[in-house]
């Protein structure tokens, strides 16, 4: 392997990796607009120029692959690479319109960081602001802003649309310093990643509609999830404040996602938002469903759940729910007195988890667990169909109902109106949900359950990759994680050692399943966007992304 | 003195196949047909041809760099974008001679072994193409173009392709994007275009010039054509000489002819009552000479980079002492702005702020260091760019300024003249006519420093 020398550190690489790439790995900072590790480089904003010895003229790193015995230097140690890269700067500011107090990017912006950085920048302004050229300001390309004022001409955008996207909707028009991004008569993006653009946008130039002039980003807090949109499993960052969502950005993992995440995924939040959450524990009167204290709905329940009633028991597990859930419902379901069938699936025909919904992320299934669940044994059933079938010919006794509405597309009518068949003919049910809704009305318990996004817990992608997702919000009212209502129902002592946090679970119970053999929570929550199972272990599908 | 590429431009019937061939056109090409691939890149590299595109690089060892592949068969591009202002040698040789130009093609196709080859013309010269395009038609008629030329297994198609009118598309990898339909954007190298060119395959980018010496170098050889020129810069040079001069047009003069000979003799010295000021010997791109240091200059690579210019495109534009220096840099420096493409950072900017500050410095609003941020902005954008338009765009600011500095000083302490030429100057800087640019455009205004300082 190459070892190529940057800043005096020897750095070992793979042949072909380029210079900016290798200074990554080491940890060294080379400034870049254009260069993006998912986009081809096109080696255009001259940032990154490097010394190489040898070399009369600076090189860009980011086009520029090591060769063995290369010596770089960057504008951290060579005078002359500074001086380049203070210069690009200064020619990247001097049409820039400064508007850093309007500007959503502000906090979050390269050209911010880089002017601030002593090696690149914070040199004097050396232009009249009337001189400045200018273009067009807030244009709305539909679910995008652009500012072209601020932008730096890195084409990113333009690269993202042609190579990823493939909607090829964006492009450079006129010359020189006049140089604008323009959509085909400014008409609106009809790309369903187009998200991705106000991400890959270095700048403040190309701005979320849906984050505009939201909030400053440094009064953002975050937590890295995993979408739970569908089966693909794109690594996410949530972005929140006082309890509440503000945003939803991709977060890097070349084996799932790469940078990027579908439109729909990124602003399910919204849907969750508008959910009429369920805030405390219901339960059955007179006078239909009361709420009642959680400690009350809780011996309801396990009261209910002893039994006998001498009948099949009927559990219905949810593949929106984490694989820790899931693992205490399947503890649940094997403590009830009778025979019990647990089942996610509609019918007994497995989930088709892996068919594509087009060329690049999105899937059919738009549950994020189908593969944990069926991994879990949460489908080792006959359907939900089949058992609310057994309920209306009077054969079950208790249902345990767990379900949670999709955050992308809609609730399954046949499957609402399978559980309300389940619940008409059982003798007893509790149901843990989210959602006020009316399906749930003949229960005999209802437990509010927390979302997506604020509880953690591991998700098992189409191709069995299992991630982590980290709570970001407190569950609203008196909802709590839909593990801990579950281990509260097992009767006192058939969890042993008591099972206290979602680690416990994962570690004790769920890693002992041997299709997540070897896997421990705590490296899941270490490794940052890092592929879980390791090499070697089952795949269920191809790599996750294609793209062309 | 020989005539290599003009030696019968002057008949008016030349552009005929039927007189053409009787003056020897496509005998070379007969000759090569017979000759294997190699032999004739080693003819050419022999012969010592370099570019005339501008850089100077040498044919034979450009063909060489090329990766053959069967499977994947070479292009070879035939440039005639002639965008350099001052140049219009290559539109004098498409419009004289296209046979030669066809046959020069048709033999370094058949060197690196191409299946097409495109004739990459200039949307401004669209009065060419009726010209080229029976030329053509002649020469496919005769079986000289077009599959299995005169017979042989040998197959080439020439196409014609027309320019929108960009200075960028004539830059090698600027051209490519453009023939492959897209915006001509320069590409970074590597990989150079014999790896990489044209639709991904190994690509032979050559000047009309070059390729015209062709014929010539096959016909008579090698040795014949060392024998013309200087033994660094063999074989002659075609000059486009304007501006105040006697007689402008276009020149053949071996390569290592003194130039102030050829603006004495050849161009008919300076017009009456005047005297020469300056002379940019190659296009715009080049750093300008002062007449004193034209003194003992020879047009040939050597000698040009020894006086610290290039040879270029030959394309010469003169100045007489009627001349101003500024506002002949406000029309060069907004050419550049004009023209740079907007892809890379320091050109972009860099030729458009230093266009805004000669304006500034013409309509009487200097800043008293304007000249040194000129010179700052140069060094910023020099060596820092994808292509060398941001190099070229340097060189005219950088000599200018340093050699006529006194001319420029002067605006800035005498803030109530304006100088500035009598055009607009709004959005896209003026609007000059591209061709023969600064020959239209000279500005006959009585120089700012008084007695002008060179003479001859
Ligand atoms: C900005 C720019 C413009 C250019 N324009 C032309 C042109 O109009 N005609 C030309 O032959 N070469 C032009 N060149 C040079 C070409 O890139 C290329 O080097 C040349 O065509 C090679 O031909 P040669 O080897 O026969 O000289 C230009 C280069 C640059 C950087
Ligand atoms: S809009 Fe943003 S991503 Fe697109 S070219 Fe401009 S700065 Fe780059
Ligand atoms: S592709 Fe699926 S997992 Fe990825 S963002 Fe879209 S909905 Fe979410
Ligand atoms: S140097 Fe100028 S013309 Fe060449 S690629 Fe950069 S911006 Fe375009
Ligand atoms: S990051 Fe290398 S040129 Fe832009």
């Amino acid at each position: 392997m190459p070892i190529v020398t940057i800043d005096g550190h020897p750095i070992s690489v793979e042949p072909d990796t380029l210079i900016i790439q290798a200074a990554d790995r080491a940890g060294i900072e080379i400034p870049r607009f254009c260069y993006h590790p998912d986009l081809r480089p096109e080696g255009n904003c001259r940032m990154c120029l490097v010394h190489i010895k040898g070399f009369a003229n600076l090189s860009p790193a980011c086009t520029t692959p090591v060769t063995d015995d290369m010596v770089v230097n960057t504008a951290h140690q060579h005078d002359q690479v500074r001086q380049a890269t203070k210069g690009v700067l200064e020619f990247l500011l001097i049409n820039h319109p400064l508007d850093c107090p309007v500007c959503d990017q502000a906090g979050e912006c390269s050209l911010q960081d880089f002017y601030l950085h002593p090696d690149y920048g914070l040199h004097p302004s050396d232009v009249d602001p009337p001189e400045k050229v200018r273009k067009r300001k807030a244009l709305n390309l539909g679910p995008i802003y652009l500012d072209s004022e601020r932008c730096v001409m890195c084409s990113r955008c333009v690269r993202f649309s042609n190579e990823v996207s493939g909607t090829g909707e964006l492009q450079f028009v006129h010359r020189g310093n006049h140089v604008e991004i323009e959509a085909f008569e400014d008409r609106a993006l009809r790309d369903p990643y187009a998200g991705n653009l106000a991400d890959v946008c270095p700048v403040g130039a190309l701005t979320s509609r849906d984050f505009r002039f939201k909030r400053r980003v440094w009064f953002l807090r975050h937590a890295n999830s995993i979408c739970a949109g569908c089966s693909t499993g794109c690594n996410v960052r949530i972005d929140y404040a006082e309890n509440a969502i503000d945003r939803v950005v991709p977060r890097r993992n070349p084996a799932v996602n790469k940078s990027w995440m579908c439109d729909e995924g990124r602003l399910s939040y919204h849907n969750l938002q508008d959910l009429p959450r369920l805030e405390s524990p219901l339960q059955r009167t007179e006078a239909g469903l009361q709420p009642v204290s959680w400690e009350e709905a809780m011996l309801l329940g396990q009261e209910g759940m002893r039994g006998p009633y001498g009948r099949v028991s009927a559990v219905v597990a949810s593949a929106m729910a984490t694989n820790e859930t899931l693992w205490i419902l399947r503890q649940c379901a094997n403590s009830l007195p009778t025979p019990t069938e647990i089942d996610f699936r509609l019918q007994s025909i497995n989930p088709d988890i892996n068919a594509r919904e087009d060329h690049l992320l999105r899937r059919l299934d738009k549950a994020p667990n189908s593969r944990g669940a069926m991994l879990l044994g949460a489908g080792a059933g006959r359907g939900i169909e089949a058992m609310a079938q057994s309920a209306e010919e009077g054969k079950v006794g208790v249902v345990v109902i767990l379900h949670y509405p999709p955050l992308v597309g809609q609730d399954d009518n046949a499957r609402l109106a399978a559980f309300q068949r389940l619940i008409r003919g059982a003798a007893f049910s509790v149901v843990l949900t989210n959602t006020v809704s009316g399906w749930w009305n003949g229960a005999d318990v209802v437990l509010p359950v927390a979302s997506w996004s604020e509880e953690e817990g591991t998700f098992t992608n189409f191709a069995g990759i299992t991630q982590l997702t980290e709570a970001a919000l407190t569950p609203p009212g008196e909802a709590r994680p839909a593990w801990k209502a579950l281990r509260d129902l097992l009767p006192v002592g058939s969890l042993s050692p008591r099972l206290a946090t979602v680690e416990q679970i994962f570690d004790r119970g769920v890693a002992v399943i041997s299709a997540f053999e070897g896997l421990h929570y705590a490296t899941l929550a270490s490794r940052e966007a890092t592929v879980y199972p390791p090499e070697g272990r089952k795949s269920y599908g191809q790599e996750g992304f294609a793209g062309r | 003195m020989t005539k290599i590429l003009s030696e019968h431009a002057e008949y008016p019937d030349q552009q005929e196949l039927t007189a053409a061939k009787r003056r020897g056109a496509y005998e070379a090409w007969h000759q090569v047909l017979a000759q294997r691939p190699a032999d004739v890149i080693g003819e050419v590299a022999d012969s010592g041809l370099r570019g005339r595109g501008g850089a100077g690089f040498p044919t034979g060892r450009k063909w060489r760099f090329l990766q053959f592949d069967a499977e994947r068969p070479p292009y070879l591009l035939c440039n005639a974008d002639e965008s350099e202002p001052g140049t219009f040698k290559d539109h004098w040789l498409l419009e004289h001679d296209p046979h030669r130009v066809i046959e020069g093609i048709l033999i370094a196709a058949y060197a690196i072994q191409a299946r097409e080859a495109f004739l990459y013309i200039r949307g401004e010269y669209a009065s060419l193409l009726p010209g080229i395009g029976r030329a053509l038609e002649e020469a496919r008629a005769e079986g000289l173009v077009g599959p299995n030329v005169l017979s042989s297994d040998y197959s080439l198609d020439i196409i014609v392709v027309v320019g929108a009118g960009a200075y960028i598309c004539g830059e090698e990898t600027g051209l490519m994007e453009s023939l492959e339909g897209k915006r001509a954007y320069p590409r970074v190298r590597p990989p150079f275009p014999a790896v990489r060119g044209f639709n991904g395959r190994p690509t032979v980018v050559n000047n009309v010039e070059t390729l015209a010496n062709l014929p010539w170098i096959i016909h008579h050889g090698a040795e014949a054509f060392r024998a013309v020129g200087t033994s660094d810069s063999p074989g002659t040079k075609l000059v486009s000489l304007s501006g105040c001069i006697s007689r402008p047009g276009v020149y053949e003069i071996p390569m290592g002819y003194p130039l102030k000979q050829l603006l004495e003799q050849e161009g008919g010295g300076p017009l009456p009552d005047r005297y020469f000021k300056a002379v940019i010997p190659g296009g715009t791109s080049v750093p300008v000479l002062t007449a004193e240091e034209i003194e003992g200059v020879t047009i040939d690579f050597e000698s040009m980079r020894q006086a610290g210019t290039l040879l270029g495109s030959g394309g010469m534009i003169v100045f007489d002492d009627s001349v101003s220096m500024p506002p002949m840099l406000r029309a060069i420096s907004h050419f550049y702005a004009t023209e740079s493409c907007g892809e890379c950072t320091p050109c972009r900017e860099g030729t458009g702020w230093m266009a805004a500050i000669v304006d500034r410095l013409l309509d009487g609003r200097p800043q008293v260091d304007d000249l040194d941020r000129l010179l700052r902005i140069g060094n910023n954008i020099e060596g820092r760019t994808i292509c060398g338009l941001g190099d070229a765009a340097v060189q005219p600011v950088r000599s200018f300024v340093s050699k006529f500095r006194q001319e420029f000083e002067a605006l800035l302490h005498d803030s109530s003249t304006s100088n500035a030429p009598d055009w607009q100057t709004h959005g896209h800087g003026p609007r000059t006519a591209r061709h023969g640019l600064v020959a239209e455009e000279i500005v006959r205004s009585e120089p700012v420093t008084g007695r002008p300082t060179y003479r001859w």
